[in-house]
């Protein structure tokens, strides 16, 4: 029981850890509206490869914001947030491997001013629903006993 | 999140289930001081030189969860199921998600912390380490290694009751802290951008990844050490706050208060010791007062090893004083800028949330006009 308990008290925390790890440079909560959940999709105009967040822009052809599927005004644009660019940096990602004109999907919430375009990178992916980016998992490549380095499953 | 989070946790008990089959010989005491290494490249004064850029990103958490008691150590086994949990994890979030999904729940999605119910951004940008770290060869649970069960004292009712008070007029360490004060409460904190939190207003770093003590973060955990004879940077990634060790001098008067303190440092043998009092009574180190007192102790474990070891001490919020220890391994990697005000945005969007709230609140309707 001793044992099971170890890895089960350690394995929690890593979990909860997580979610308390999203703990970050400003509180999420504050900044974006949870009754205000958005999916947009359209194509990338600029991407602000900035800190701490990175934004990425988009001209988007479907929004819909509350449940509500809206039409976008003539040249409507939405910015959605990232995390900081030094991370993908690190991977070998820059802001020029976003090309402009890409089609994304993001789901997320909208600013709580709800004047502003505005909405957190929740979830950004192709349209396929791969994801723009890839995280890390050790070696970042997939762990199908190609890489002789890679570690046991 | 909350389907994540769920999944996450089952995992990890279904994991445990299957794979907790080793046992808990690896526990120490931490008492005893780790062997250092006595060789190494030196300055031309003949002290050790630690310069170079290093790692800190960590699996291992501050502090221990309750449940582990004082098992300071895991056995290698175990770190390895946990490291693979963590590994298999970013797996999923790395798949592909459903190309025909509509937007999330109306409410907010259930993810806790400063995701704030609504689940913050996309795992890519995290990059928190996928190891836990060891010491002679001993997987490490926590980073607090006094007292014996690896987490900070209770801090004082008096403490308590002071940081209470804080919430309601503050420039407050409030990302230090799972809630956003204010928010619901209308009292204040949401009414003048000073009143906002240091990472949020790019003071420094969140998490007190400059320190002292510094500690592992989310991201950015790169942290680049330059050496003198009479004085030590330590450069850090986040926020590119750059701490100033002045080497064999006294502490500055105590009417000069600093965000990351007065630091001042001196070799004991082969162990640079840093002394950092003088603290504002903003930076707040998990609860604490303008009275924190740090000191850092860092040697070498190797070639490529650093021992961090920190003691918190401030008799006004803790009834006793606490020490952590963990390695900062060397990297070959860049240390890159992070100019946090270049792009702040959120502060500017979080203000501007209040100010809607004060608006529907004054008029009782939803809405922006």
């Amino acid at each position: 029981m001793r044992r099971t308990r170890f890895v089960l008290a350690m394995g929690t925390a890593l979990v909860l850890s997580f979610g308390a790890s999203m703990r970050a440079h400003h509180a999420f909560g504050g900044e974006f509206d949870a009754n205000r959940p958005v999916l947009l999709k359209g194509a990338i105009t600029k991407v602000e490869w900035v800190n701490p967040h990175a934004w990425i822009h988009m001209a988007v052809k479907e929004v819909t914001i509350a449940g509500q599927k809206q039409t976008p005004k003539p040249g409507e644009t939405w910015a959605v947030e990232g995390g900081t660019p030094n991370t993908l940096l690190r991977r070998g990602i820059n802001r020029d491997t976003v090309k402009i004109g890409t089609e994304i999907v993001v789901d997320g919430y909208q600013t709580r001013d709800h004047t502003l375009t505005r909405a957190n990178g929740r979830n950004i992916t192709f349209l396929d629903g791969r994801k723009l980016f890839m995280g890390s998992s050790g070696t970042g490549a997939p762990r199908d006993g190609a890489d002789a380095t890679e570690p046991p499953k | 999140m909350r389907g994540k989070l769920t999944i996450g946790v089952f995992a990890a008990f279904v994991a445990s289930v299957l794979l907790g089959t080793a046992d808990l010989s690896g526990q120490a005491s931490g008492g005893r001081a780790p062997v250092k290494a006595t060789g190494g490249p030196r300055t031309p004064d003949g002290h050790p030189d630690f310069q170079g850029v290093y790692d800190l990103a960590t699996l291992t958490p501050l502090e221990r969860p309750e449940a582990l008691g004082t098992s300071l150590t895991m056995t290698t086994e175990q770190a390895r199921k946990l490291e693979q949990q963590v590994a298999s994890r970013r797996d999923v979030l790395n798949r592909p998600s459903d190309a025909n999904r509509g937007a999330p729940p109306i409410g907010g999605d259930g993810s806790p912390g400063a995701a704030g119910n609504v689940g913050g951004y996309n795992n890519f940008w995290i990059d928190n380490g996928d190891a836990y770290f060891s010491i002679e060869g001993q997987k490490r649970t926590s980073i607090i290694v006094d007292p014996p069960n690896g987490r900070m004292p209770e801090l004082l009712a008096s403490a308590r009751a002071r940081n209470a008070a804080r919430l309601i007029q503050t420039t407050s360490d409030a990302s230090e802290d799972e809630h956003d004060p204010g928010l619901e409460k209308g009292a204040g904190a949401y009414d003048d951008s000073e009143r906002r939190p240091l990472g949020e207003r790019c003071l420094i770093g969140f998490g007190s990844t400059s320190g002292p003590p510094a500690l592992p973060v989310l991201y950015n955990n790169l942290h680049q050490i330059v050496q003198t004879k009479d004085t030590i940077v330590i450069m850090n990634e986040m926020v590119h706050d750059a701490r100033v060790i002045r080497m064999n001098a006294q502490h500055l008067p105590p009417t000069v208060r600093k965000w990351m303190g007065d630091s001042v440092g001196r070799w004991e043998g082969d162990t640079l010791v840093v002394d950092t009092t003088n603290f504002t009574d903003k930076t707040r180190f998990r609860g604490s007062s303008d009275q924190l007192h740090i000191v850092e102790r860092f040697s070498r474990l190797d070639d490529k090893t650093l021992l961090y070891r920190f003691t918190v001490e401030d008799p006004s919020t803790w009834a006793r004083p606490w020490t952590g220890e963990y390695t900062w391994p060397k990297t070959d990697q860049l240390l890159y800028e992070y100019a946090c005000h270049e792009a702040n945005y959120a502060l500017e969007y979080i203000l501007r949330g209040a100010r809607q709230r004060d608006r529907e609140r004054s008029t009782g309707r939803p809405g922006n006009r």
